[in-house]
């Protein structure tokens, strides 16, 4: 599993991905996480069988026992099929997941974490003195669907938006951003339902002050390569399989 | 400030993966065998419910007969009691074949936790955290050993409920053959008769395959802690 630290301070944001012995079909999945002085917030976890590399790899940045917060940005089970194991392993902790999916989340075996059902307008996550804010991207692609922006880190993790189909070992930053836009068009014109949605998304998102977008499959963007993805993002007809 | 590395590629070792593999088979076994205990017992369930038709429907031809199936009558009100029986022994059996559907589910969960928590173990060797991991281990494996009791508990439990499913079918076989005995001296409702005994020893002989196939699927299962 290989980790990239993508912010350091007062606190820390790494990425974990390129996983090699991941079996060849299932997708690549990114996991990101963020260490506090006390705490760890796992965000997209993976799905079951990423889960034993995944708490190993943070077992390089946290003990078990600081694990305290997961995030599910929707309820695809790439993203959280591994519930039920660290529902084991983290009896004490919570899942921030849309309050929408929370019956069909447990479903993968929730029974000691706490469930924190994130409403539609959104909500935010505080770990020790670190604030972050829990952005609605509903049908982007999941009818319940949220990105969590760091303002302090200028990081926003965006799920599926900005994911690309990439080949294994791939690079964790776009380096050129007009070749990549070649794994990531499928992927947005077919899995992104509504248009009006990703208007909506882009607009509020052109707001937020942005160093890195951090999605869960493929690269990360960073510097101006944000501009690009928004602006190409903007431009793109997507839900194209009707 | 950023910065990459990757952990060293921690080989698994095979003793561990065959352990797995080993382990899976182990489960599917449990879930085929406790889904054909239920398919097994819905079977015995509807022979119960034959039989009791056909002690009702032996007792109207009794009736009918007069003093010449005076010897049947009695036979046909033992008939409706051992299908009765049958039908509340096997309602009992069911509730406990779901709760060990529950536990087969528990056990699995349970089982795939702490070997998922033991390959963790394995690749994090040499993490900064990697002792903190010690106590969730160590929570799974009693966990798991207290499923594995359970589940063997009510394994040798549900044994002994379907070894009571096996009396009122082999009374019934003794009727049976009362039954013909009777039968023969009920003149020209012999065959009518004869045809209800028939009905209740082939019954009888269903239910006690079953029943054994469903013994024979659990002793398979008993697990070992």
């Amino acid at each position: 599993m290989k980790m990239t630290k993508i912010y350091e301070g007062a606190y820390q944001w790494i990425m974990f991905g390129r996983d090699e012995n991941k079996p060849d079909n299932i997708i690549d999945t990114n996991q990101y996480v963020v260490r506090t002085a006390n705490r760890c917030l796992l965000m997209e976890p993976g799905g079951t069988e990423l889960f034993a590399p995944m708490l190993a790899a943070v077992l390089h940045h946290a003990p078990v026992e600081e694990i305290t917060d997961l995030f599910a940005s929707h309820q695809d089970p790439d993203i959280i099929s591994s519930l039920g194991l660290w529902d084991q392993a983290l009896p004490n902790a919570k899942l921030h997941a849309p309050a929408i999916w929370e019956g069909f989340l447990r479903h993968f075996g929730c029974e000691s974490i706490e469930y924190v059902p994130i409403p539609d307008t959104g909500g935010v996550i505080r770990l020790d003195n670190v604030e972050l804010k829990l952005i609605p991207a509903h049908y982007l692609h999941s009818s319940g669907n949220f990105h969590v922006y760091d303002p302090n880190a200028k990081i926003l993790m965006s799920g599926d938006v900005g994911a690309a189909l990439e080949s294994p070992g791939a690079p964790v930053f776009v380096d050129n951003f007009e070749a990549h836009v070649e794994k990531m068009r499928y992927f947005h014109q077919r899995w992104m339902p509504s248009n009006q949605a990703k208007r909506n998304w882009i607009e509020r998102v052109r707001e937020l002050d942005i160093d890195i977008i951090a999605p869960q499959h493929g690269r990360m963007f960073r510097g101006d390569d944000v501009r690009r993805f928004l602006d190409w993002f903007e431009g793109l007809q997507v839900g194209t399989a009707v | 400030m950023l910065s990459v590395c990757i952990i060293e590629g921690s080989m698994v070792s095979s003793n561990v993966l065959s352990g797995l593999k080993m382990k899976k088979n182990q489960t599917k076994s449990q879930f085929v065998a406790v889904a054909s205990i239920a398919a097994e017992l819905s079977a015995v369930m509807d022979v119960a419910k034959e039989i009791s038709l056909a002690a009702a429907n032996a007792k109207a031809i009794a009736f009918r007969a007069g003093e010449k199936a005076k010897g049947f009558q009695p036979i046909t009100d033992f008939i409706n009691e051992l299908a009765k029986d049958t039908i509340e022994l096997v309602h009992a059996i069911n509730a406990h074949a779901l709760q060990l559907y529950q536990l087969t589910v528990d056990e699995y969960r349970m089982t795939e936790a702490f070997n998922k928590f033991e390959l963790a173990g394995v690749l994090a060797k040499g993490a900064t955290y990697e002792s903190s991991l010690r106590p969730a281990l160590l929570r799974a494996q009693q966990k798991m050993q207290e499923c594995l009791r359970q589940f063997n508990s009510h394994i040798a439990q549900l044994l002994d409920q379907l070894g009571e499913v096996m009396h009122p079918a082999r009374a019934a076989r003794v009727i049976a053959a009362n039954s013909r005995i009777e039968a023969s001296q009920a003149g020209e409702y012999l065959q009518s008769l004869q045809a209800v005994a028939e009905s209740v020893d082939n019954a009888a002989q269903v239910i006690h395959d079953n029943v054994q196939r469903c013994r024979s699927a659990l002793s398979f299962i008993t697990l070992t802690e």
